[in-house]
């Protein structure tokens, strides 16, 4: 189910009575492993199976890669590959199934060879990459001799299932939340209050912004099948920049609002992303639990920055090669990803070059520096958004003022309603760029607070989406 | 902190109590005040929308054979003109509304003949300007021939949450969104070929159980909103311009589900329901009777009414020129059932039979 349903306002209603019971606390995490399981049941029964599967199969691989710790490393590795044969697999068959099809016979139809795939009919299972990320995460811990593995089955479980980030994330690691689940918690008053008040900005976020106020403006410019002129190119991928972002970052904010409701600490995913200076900074900003994972079981393994200076940027690449595709069955996910790690490799390569580590002086030069990486970051969204290559080399042309006889797409309402959206949010990013959320709302007046919550549940209930999904829930 | 350390979150210091009772009493306040200004503007409580939920738990009593035998699919004008009142009131039986708005009912007819084992009676609206095109119909409705099946039970749940709440609530409406009042507060000038919201479709309809869907009674008495609906349908210039070759095959392809529904046992008719003013001259130039509504019949061989063959049909209200009042409703509805029940055979029998000896 989706937070912004009123499935969701039940069903978490419910949840927050059962754990408030005066229940064992063994009762209580069965309660949330029920729920969970409720949680994703709601959007397709049969795929519960999937959730079940990689959970018993990353148990018992975790143990018998413990178990084999004084055995040789082929014994552990074998082990590990049953793990990653298992998550690797799902997401093979049903994320990337079609898309290995499609390049298949392309591969064919180049060297002759006329080859018509069956029809490829599979749904892909909601957050499929969030959850096997977890669980791997969690066997490669333990392989990598990072962790020992869990003694309780249920707190394992409830680590894989957990739905507040179930999936959309925040990717938690197990030392995160597992601990957690070891001694009674219950969420104090305050915890209460603030976690409500973080769900109300989070569906604020995502149905007054992303749905309601940026999404026409994106789907008029990335669905126009003609040349938009440099106005609407910018204007449509700037909307996209601030939908994607109220939409992700709105969702992992009602996670961590959800989780904090029930006395549970979720990390944070997004820091002001769009103040950022350079890229490096942008990724320890935007969806920062996927970033660290790919650092920490895929970048450092492949040997980081402690190989020759070329090496370094070829992980760099890699890394962000495979996260571009983990967003997405398709080519454009990639050169995505593959712009991110050339930008990165190109700052690492200035900053190695001139010296500068950490923000330049100067707050213009700071200023231009993140105006120049969020406008950068907005080419890459050209192919994160565009369908086709054809459908980005549209819109990148209107951006570069390039487009042949262009048209017009966008309504002058839809203009300024962008505009005015985008400049407050980067005005806000860049005022809160040092600063977090807990910092501002700790200094204002009570009343204010109150005021504030009370405009964005308003605009919330009389928006009243109809429940659109997360664009994440896709990945 | 590192990724493997357990997560702790700070708590602002706040007085969150003072805090939480004046947003609390600030929202119920300002909730209050704009359900209010909602009903002052004609909004009622218990108008439902019509969205894809509704029209799926309608098309689940079809695949689970919940229903009397008689289903209605079209476009808006079929919607708006039928009064399932009046259809039961008459035959006793109560028809399934499937017809969907801005939709062309095509799909929707192959999807009967070809996927389901239908056997009752099909009354299928036709508007010319969208029944003879390859149009599907606006984005909302897309898909649908395969959402009823698919849909999840958490939306399943969350509609009927939805629906008890908008008997409750009239500001809990589609079309009067907080953020569809910004979109057409100030009618602002758009560039030359575009089409700016302020040219959508606004609230035509109120629509209940049963998606039993009428005219909104403020569209019927407030000319400003009545006018925009006639220029929202414009320009009026006889587009889209139907080709005879078109309109053939597509009288073809509905041949072939008529003669598969037939096959079964059911039957299939055609209705042309009233449209007025510009509209109809505009469809009498684009959308010529002789080549799309009487080619349709011949090459079918089905049953048809069209709304200008028939003197009980001729004085009805139609506003906005395409959908007809409140008031003509039932009307028109009578007036078809009663041809229906005179001339079609199984229509006849159905009743006689559920009437018993």
């Amino acid at each position: 189910m989706v937070f912004n349903s009123l499935t969701f306002v039940v069903f978490f209603a419910l949840v927050l009575l059962a754990h408030r019971l005066p229940l064992p606390w063994t009762a209580k995490k069965v309660n949330l492993l029920v729920a969970s399981y409720l949680f994703y049941a709601a959007w397709n029964p049969p795929f519960v199976i999937l959730l079940w599967i990689s959970t018993i199969v990353d148990w018992y691989i975790a143990r018998g890669i413990w178990n084999a710790r004084e055995k040789s490393r082929a014994v552990r590795r074998a082990w590990l590959l049953g793990s990653l044969a298992v998550n690797l697999g799902f997401l093979a068959f049903f994320k990337y199934g079609e898309f290995l099809l499609q390049n298949w016979q392309a591969l064919m139809a180049s060297v002759g060879v006329e080859y018509v795939p069956p029809a490829w009919d599979i749904i892909l299972p909601v957050g499929i990459s969030f959850y096997t990320f977890q669980t791997m995460a969690y066997t490669l811990d333990v392989y990598l001799g990072r962790s020992k593995p869990l003694d309780s089955f249920l707190d394992f479980s409830l680590f894989v299932t957990f739905f507040p980030q179930l999936v959309a994330g925040p990717i938690v690691r197990p030392g995160q939340l597992v601990p957690q689940f070891a001694r009674p918690v219950q969420a104090t008053r305050d915890q209460m209050l603030w976690g409500l008040a973080l769900m109300t900005l989070g569906l604020f976020m995502k149905v007054v912004i992303a749905d309601s106020g940026l999404a026409a403006s994106a789907d008029a410019v990335f669905g126009a099948d003609k040349p938009v002129g440099f106005a609407d190119a910018w204007l449509g991928t700037l909307a996209f920049s601030g939908q994607i972002f109220c939409d992700f970052a709105g969702y992992s904010t009602i996670a961590i609002g959800s989780a904090l409701c029930l006395g549970f600490a979720l990390p944070d995913n997004f820091r002001m992303p769009y103040a950022a200076i350079g890229f490096s900074d942008f990724w320890r900003r935007w969806h920062i639990s996927l970033s660290t994972w790919l650092r920490d079981y895929l970048y450092i393994p492949l040997g980081g920055n402690r190989g020759s200076e070329a090496r370094t940027y070829v992980n760099l690449m890699l890394t962000m090669l495979l996260g571009g595709l983990w967003h997405g069955a398709s080519w454009t996910f990639v050169v995505w990803g593959g712009l991110h790690g050339f930008y990165l490799a190109a700052e690492r390569w200035i900053r190695s070059r001139t010296g500068v580590q950490g923000d330049p002086a100067g707050a213009w030069n700071r200023l231009a520096l993140a105006l120049t990486t969020y406008l950068l970051v907005n080419v890459t969204w050209v192919f994160f958004r565009a369908e086709t290559f054809e459908g980005a080399a549209r819109i990148l042309a209107g951006m570069a003022g390039l487009a042949a006889e262009p048209a017009a797409v966008l309504p002058t309402v839809f203009m300024i309603k962008t505009g005015v959206i985008v400049a407050g949010m980067i005005a806000i990013q860049w005022l809160m760029r040092r600063r977090t959320l807990e910092d501002v709302v700790a200094r204002a007046p009570w009343w204010l607070t109150g005021l504030v919550v009370a405009a964005m549940l308003f605009a919330v209930i009389t928006t009243q989406g109809s429940g659109e999904a997360f664009i994440y829930f896709q990945f | 902190m590192t990724p493997d350390e357990v997560i702790t979150r700070v708590i602002p210091q706040q007085r969150w109590r003072a805090a939480a009772w004046l947003a609390m009493a600030l929202v119920v306040a300002a909730v209050a005040a704009w359900e209010l200004q909602m009903r002052r503007l004609g909004l009622r409580a218990g108008d439902l929308d019509d969205s894809r939920s509704h029209w799926a738990v309608e098309r689940r009593k079809v695949a689970t054979g919940e229903h009397d035998g008689v289903v209605i699919i079209g476009s808006s004008r079929i919607l708006f003109d039928t009064n399932l009142d009046a259809w039961e009131e008459m035959s006793g039986l109560r028809p399934i509304q499937l017809a969907l708005p801005g939709t062309n009912p095509r799909p929707h007819l192959k999807d009967l003949a070809e996927n389901s084992d239908f056997a009752g009676l099909l009354v299928v609206g036709v508007t010319p300007d969208i029944y003879f095109t390859d149009w599907p119909g606006i984005p909302l409705f897309a898909g649908l021939t395969d959402f009823w099946r698919e849909e999840s039970p958490s939306s399943r749940f969350g509609h009927r949450v939805w629906i008890e709440l908008q008997r409750r609530l009239a500001f809990l409406d589609d079309a009067y969104r907080l953020g569809t009042l910004i979109d057409r507060a100030v009618p602002l000038p758009d560039r030359p070929g575009v089409r700016g919201p302020i040219r959508d479709v606004w609230k035509l309809a109120e629509v209940f159980d049963d998606r039993q869907t009428t005219m909104w009674p403020r569209l019927e008495t407030d000319e400003y909103l009545r006018d925009h609906a006639r220029w929202v349908w414009g320009p009026f210039n006889g587009e889209p311009l139907v080709e005879a070759a078109d309109a053939e095959r597509i009288a073809a392809e509905s041949r072939k589900h008529v003669e598969m529904i037939r096959a079964r046992g059911g039957e299939v008719v055609f209705i042309r329901a009233p449209s007025a003013g510009l509209y109809l001259e505009s469809e009498r130039q684009g959308q010529p009777r002789a080549r799309t509504w009487d080619r349709l019949l011949a090459v079918t061989g089905a049953y048809g009414i069209h709304f200008e063959d028939h003197d009980t049909m001729r004085d009805l209200d139609v506003p906005e020129w395409s959908h007809l009042s409140a008031a003509s409703q039932p009307k028109f509805t009578r007036a078809y059932v009663e041809l229906l029940m005179r001339d079609v055979p199984w229509l006849r029998e159905h009743v006689a039979r559920r009437a018993g000896p």
